[in-house]
């Protein structure tokens, strides 16, 4: 728990004195807000399910920028090498990274939903309470699979730009719900209508944070 | 010896495919509503069953060769994925060239084509992971690592793919074929066979690639000690 902690207080203090994945993750996901309007007709209110659509387009392909760079950080100057070595548990480095993914996703959501709301209407505005159950739920699985498969990446000769191609394909289906269930509260749907898929989100991220745990090992020791 | 009882494994599935196709065509009766074109779901659902079972195959490998470290394991994974590409590309295309004259439309997000088309892009990525990295080692572990997620991935898949068809109008309800007696047998053929083939391509693309990796090992030793 220890490791888990310094780790995490490691990479929050560099990011935060080197902004470069949070300040880049926000501007692609305004970008993407802005360049997503694109497909709606001119002089029309958007449905629930176009806007759930955007908004969780410009969070995913934001967050690559973030998740990509948090192992590839490590390769530099070896210092996987030095986290490898020091007392703590390949565990406790799974789940701070983790943790680390799922801050900066967090922190980067402040600003991409509230321009959201701004740039296609706030009568969706209701919903947020439950659109931030959501977000964590979606964080998780996100975060878990961005982390196992961001050490890959860093393992290989491509090196960060592999990772948007493994990295969608296993999450389209977190995707997928993510969106429905987003749909459904922007329609102001009764919460039993979608209860069940917020357990398959929340079993998606379980699943994937214990094969993380399970695998990184394997990984990092390559 | 080995390769005289290879040749003979290739024979039987040559003799199989004749009686899968004579049962498919003239065996089975032609459905009433749909036609002749009907005659592709047996090779169609065939397919469709290996390339799963190949996945699993996949995913056995990846799990085995975490646990052993041994190379054999990798390179059964990475036969595997490929025949399980193979498949489902096959199910993808007799799909769509199936849905074009019943549903009259190439493509709807029904569960099962979305399944489809989403493990084909997972497995898909393999290759370009695999060939992303040079050392042998690190590629294998990093390969059987995707196998066994894209594997755990699968039942989410489908899932998550019912959820499309709420999203999209679908044409006409998939599946629910009553189908005769005849065509029952004749699909039991039709799967038999394919799995014939699937073993003795799983066996071949196995031996294969361990022939390639030895070569290549000897490569490598006779330019050592050329230099």
């Amino acid at each position: 728990m220890r490791g888990f902690l310094l780790i995490l207080r490691k990479d929050l203090h560099a990011e935060f004195r080197r902004p470069e994945s949070l300040v880049s993750m926000v501007f692609f996901g305004f970008l993407l807000l802005v360049i997503l309007n694109l497909a709606i007709p001119l002089g029309s209110e958007i449905s629930p399910e176009t806007g759930a659509g955007i908004l969780w387009v410009a969070i995913t392909f934001s967050s690559i920028l973030g998740l990509s760079r948090t192992m590839s950080r490590e390769k530099e100057n070896r210092c996987i090498d030095g986290l490898l070595l020091s007392p703590v548990s390949i565990e406790a480095l799974f789940c701070a990274k983790m943790a680390m993914n799922f801050v900066l996703m967090l922190i980067a959501q402040c600003s991409i939903i509230p321009l959201f709301f701004v740039l296609y209407g706030d009568s969706f505005l209701q919903s947020l309470p439950l659109l931030v159950l959501v977000v964590l739920l979606a964080n998780t699985g996100f975060a878990a699979i961005g982390t196992l498969f961001s050490a890959i990446t860093a393992g290989t000769d491509r090196n960060e730009a592999l990772l948007p191609l493994l990295f969608y394909p296993l999450v389209i289906p977190l995707i997928s719900i993510t969106v429905k269930v987003s749909s459904l509260i922007f329609q102001g749907a009764a919460p039993g209508e979608y209860s069940s898929w917020l357990y398959v989100m929340l079993a998606y991220g379980c699943i994937f944070t214990g094969l993380g745990v399970l695998l990184l090992s394997h990984i990092v020791r390559e | 010896m080995s390769i005289k009882r290879d040749q003979m494994a290739v024979i039987f599935a040559a003799l199989l495919f004749g009686t899968a196709v004579y049962m498919v065509f003239l065996y089975a009766p032609t459905e009433r509503v749909m036609g002749p074109i009907q005659k592709i779901f047996y090779f169609h659902l065939s397919c469709a069953l290996l390339a799963f079972l190949s996945f699993f195959t996949a995913f056995v490998s990846g799990i085995m060769y975490l646990v052993s470290k041994d190379m054999k394991w990798d390179i059964r994974g990475l036969a595997s994925v490929e025949i399980g590409l193979l498949f489902t590309t096959l199910v993808l295309i007799t799909g769509v060239l199936w849905g074009r004259p019943v549903w009259n439309t190439w493509w709807t997000w029904d569960p099962r084509l979305t399944t489809s088309l989403i493990l084909w892009f997972i497995y898909a990525s393999y290759f370009i992971l695999r060939s992303s990295v040079t050392r042998r080692d690190k590629r294998a572990v990093f390969c059987a690592v995707l196998a066994i997620v894209g594997f755990v991935d699968v039942p989410i898949v489908f899932l998550s793919a019912r959820l499309w068809r709420t999203i999209h109008p679908v044409v006409i309800r998939a599946g629910s074929i009553d189908m005769a007696p005849a065509m029952i047998t004749a699909l039991l053929v039709a799967l038999g066979t394919f799995t014939v083939l699937w073993g003795i391509l799983l066996y071949q693309r196995t031996k294969t690639l361990g022939l390639a990796g030895r070569v290549g090992n000897l490569e490598k030793q006779l330019d050592g000690e050329l230099l």
